[in-house]
């Protein structure tokens, strides 16, 4: 390779002014810092609460239906007592006999409870006891007016509860087991991640290019340089910032985690003792159900995560490059930012458009408004990836790839033709019509 | 012999010509004055000469060869419209700006730091480009326009920005530039600023070349038999008899002297005017008046625009 190659020297100059900029190096530290909280903080609160909290509850029940009925937890113990609320009442204001009182009223209607308090409580408390309400309440009258064995009636629902599961079969004929939700959710979250990437990546060359522009540097580095070199030196070190950022922040995201579960193994294994909080019973009841649901993505992700992976990495590329060059030639035909909008109105309007359906193309994977928009090769990067996990047949990858591919072909020779022009035009707007003048020559 | 050829270059935009067949060359070693109104196409010319743009026909020679790619390390280009990256330290940009013309890292490197030195500005390499003076901000960009030695310069508008006493410095460094054998075209208006440094111009007018030579020839082709002559005393006859003989064109009383502005008829020669101010006057001095390179540029505008006009 030649030495002081021109193309590498401006990437590395795009590239290392980016990279040592404050806020860069702030934001790139601090999401994942954000990211690893969001993720332990619910956690750490659960600690906090086991270690501090005892709540001991007297029950006051005038019905009766509830003595002794109520289960104690780590965390909870009850006690039980009949008369008048009032002195309980003062038990609690003067001597901290009790945390709380829970009374219920005889009221034949409805059940209705009251929880006293003085100091503060777990706010799952609430929740807690009422759950245990609501099931001691339902076997009471299961038990008491319709004759039925609680027990026996929990093994008839597990008996009767009905599972429908969606198998996709392809041309071969193998079956796949499918979940439409989580095929939604993996394909917005992919469909999202690739459009803020895009927008945010590509204005950053819109900015670059008007950079150079309005500070007038442009003439002189086109004199040691060629437009098109300049251009390509660009783009590329914007990418590699792109790049560089987020695997710093996968791997802080990782790392943080990882320091977290080895500080603490017992927090992060999800083996969070069911009894950890007051209300914990309710987590217990719905667990299990989504425990399942993450065994089903890893055995989703056995099938196709490559195809996935493969899909973003190209799709994120060439999105990525067709928007760019894009920003790029209409960068370099403005003066300044606020006018830069109306030229990038009518490119932007498409991937704004690709996000606005997301939801319906997640909804309906294989629908014309799916199809459509995962061929057109503006909105394609976007809505391919959203109907990706739900299975799209493989000529219709492989054309919207060959579409997407030949329209950044057009793109690049557009970014050129347009860029070479628009950088040397000062202080006059830049009609349409004077573009499509440009491209003719 | 010529460093630069341009031959009949053409360049047409949507809606104008910018060039029509200009033709000119530039001898190695002299300093070149590219001379013409606004607008009559000289930002085009120099962009045709960095190769930023193409003529849409005719050719440019560099060195007897067409231009190519290779010679940008051999021209150093001073655009009008001086900028530099705002947030980038003034150091660093140099170092790249130099490395994109093909210098060698270290050499640059060395080279920079010295410039940065002799011109006073060393404590201000780490510094972001927007914290400098305008002045400052001057320096570093001659300085890059030049770090890498290059053959042939471009300056367009080079005095444009600069107080009295860099703009003084900034005419040293580009007499220090030509006497180290660096040929040098100088685009601008500041007609004084010909007069003091350049050897050779060319005058473009309306995307055309009018006029172009050795500015001394140029300056000899125009002028009008106009001398200055400067007495001590005279007698009352002089006026009368210069009157009658020649066009007196201004008299002048200086505090100790007359100065006379004479032109002479057609037929008349220099030594008829000398006789008769020497018949009545002492002689403190006596020159030719050659047209200014100002005269020359308004009057040689003017006429072609009459004639273009006269055309349509």
């Amino acid at each position: 390779m030649k030495k002081n190659n021109p193309v590498l020297l401006i990437i590395a100059r795009e590239y290392l002014t980016r990279v040592r900029k404050k806020s860069f190096i702030l934001l790139t530290i601090l999401l994942p810092i954000l990211m690893a909280a969001i993720i332990m903080l619910p956690v750490l609160l659960m600690i906090n609460s086991e270690k501090k909290q005892h709540t001991h509850v007297l029950v006051v029940d005038e019905t009766e239906i509830f003595l002794n009925a109520f289960e104690p937890n780590d965390n909870v113990t009850f006690s039980y007592a009949s008369g008048d609320i009032t002195t309980f009442k003062q038990d609690i204001l003067q001597n901290n006999k009790y945390n709380c009182i829970l009374h219920i009223l005889d009221n034949s209607q409805s059940l209705k409870s009251n929880l006293y308090y003085k100091e503060k409580v777990p706010s799952s408390l609430s929740s807690f006891i009422e759950r245990q309400m609501d099931n001691i309440f339902f076997d009471r009258i299961l038990q008491d007016s319709l004759h039925i064995n609680p027990a026996q009636f929990e093994k008839l629902q597990e008996l009767t509860k009905a599972d429908v599961t969606t198998i996709q079969m392809d041309d071969k004929g193998n079956e796949r087991e499918n979940i439409a939700e989580i095929n939604e959710v993996i394909g917005m979250v992919c469909g999202f991640f690739i459009y803020f990437i895009i927008i945010i990546f590509a204005s950053q060359v819109l900015r670059g290019v008007l950079e150079e522009k309005t500070s007038r540097i442009v003439e002189v580095i086109v004199s040691s340089v060629k437009p098109i070199q300049l251009l390509i030196g660009k783009i590329v070190g914007i990418a590699l910032v792109g790049i560089t950022q987020f695997v710093i922040w996968v791997m802080l995201t990782f790392g943080i985690l990882l320091v977290a579960q080895i500080a603490a193994p017992s927090l992060m294994s999800g083996s969070v003792p069911e009894t950890a909080v007051p209300g914990a019973g309710i987590a217990a009841d719905t667990l299990p159900a989504d425990f399942s649901i993450f065994q089903k993505i890893n055995e989703y992700f056995s099938v196709s995560f490559g195809e996935i992976i493969l899909c973003f990495f190209f799709f994120f590329v060439v999105g990525y490059l067709i928007y760019a060059s894009l920003y790029a030639a209409m960068g370099s035909v403005v003066d300044n930012e606020s006018d830069s909008q109306q030229y990038t109105l009518p490119i932007t309007l498409p991937l704004l458009l690709s996000i606005i359906v997301v939801p319906s193309i997640a909804n309906n994977p294989n629908g014309d408004l799916a199809l459509w928009f995962s061929m057109i090769p503006l909105t394609s990067p976007v809505s391919m990836l959203v109907r990706l996990p739900a299975g799209v047949p493989l000529w219709q990858v492989l054309l919207s790839m060959g579409l997407a591919l030949a329209f950044l072909v057009f793109c690049i020779w557009f970014a050129a033709k347009v860029y070479r022009m628009g950088i040397l035009m000062y202080g006059k707007k830049v009609s349409w019509r004077e573009i499509f003048k440009w491209l003719r020559k | 012999m010529n460093i630069l050829d341009v031959n009949n270059v053409s360049k047409q935009y949507a809606r104008h010509l910018a060039l029509d067949r200009v033709s000119f060359s530039v001898r190695e070693g002299v300093i070149f004055g590219l001379l013409g109104p606004n607008g009559a196409g000289k930002t085009t010319l120099i962009r045709i000469l960095n190769q930023i743009i193409y003529p849409d026909s005719g050719n440019v020679l560099f060195k007897g060869q067409p231009l190519s790619a290779n010679d940008v390390r051999q021209i150093g280009y001073l655009p009008e419209e001086r900028g530099l990256y705002k947030k980038m330290k003034a150091g660093e940009q140099a170092l790249y700006l130099a490395r994109l013309k093909g210098m060698e890292h270290m050499e640059a490197l060395t080279r920079l730091h010295h410039k940065f030195e002799e011109y006073g500005i060393l404590d201000w390499w780490n510094r972001p480009v927007e914290e400098l003076s305008k002045g400052m901000q001057q320096k570093v960009q001659f300085i890059t326009t030049t770090i890498h030695q290059p053959a042939f310069l471009i300056l367009d508008e080079p005095f444009s920005g600069f107080d009295p006493i860099n703009a003084n410095l900034l005419k040293e460094e580009i007499l220090k530039l030509k006497a180290a054998g660096t040929t040098i075209i100088l685009s601008t208006h500041n007609m004084s600023s010909v007069e003091e440094i350049c050897d050779e111009i060319a005058l473009i007018n309306h995307a055309q070349k009018i006029l172009d030579g050795n500015l001394f020839e140029i300056k000899n082709r125009f002028k009008k038999n106009i001398f200055a002559v400067e007495v001590s005393n005279e007698e009352n006859s002089l006026a009368d008899d210069l009157q009658n003989d020649f066009e007196v064109i201004q008299r002048q009383t200086l505090p100790h002297s007359i100065r006379y502005d004479i032109r002479l008829p057609e037929g008349k020669r220099a030594n008829d005017l000398l006789n008769v101010c020497m018949r009545h006057s002492n002689i403190l001095s006596f020159h030719e008046t050659l047209p200014s390179m100002n005269e020359i540029f308004i009057e040689q505008v003017e006429h072609f625009n009459q004639l273009c006009h006269e055309k349509e």
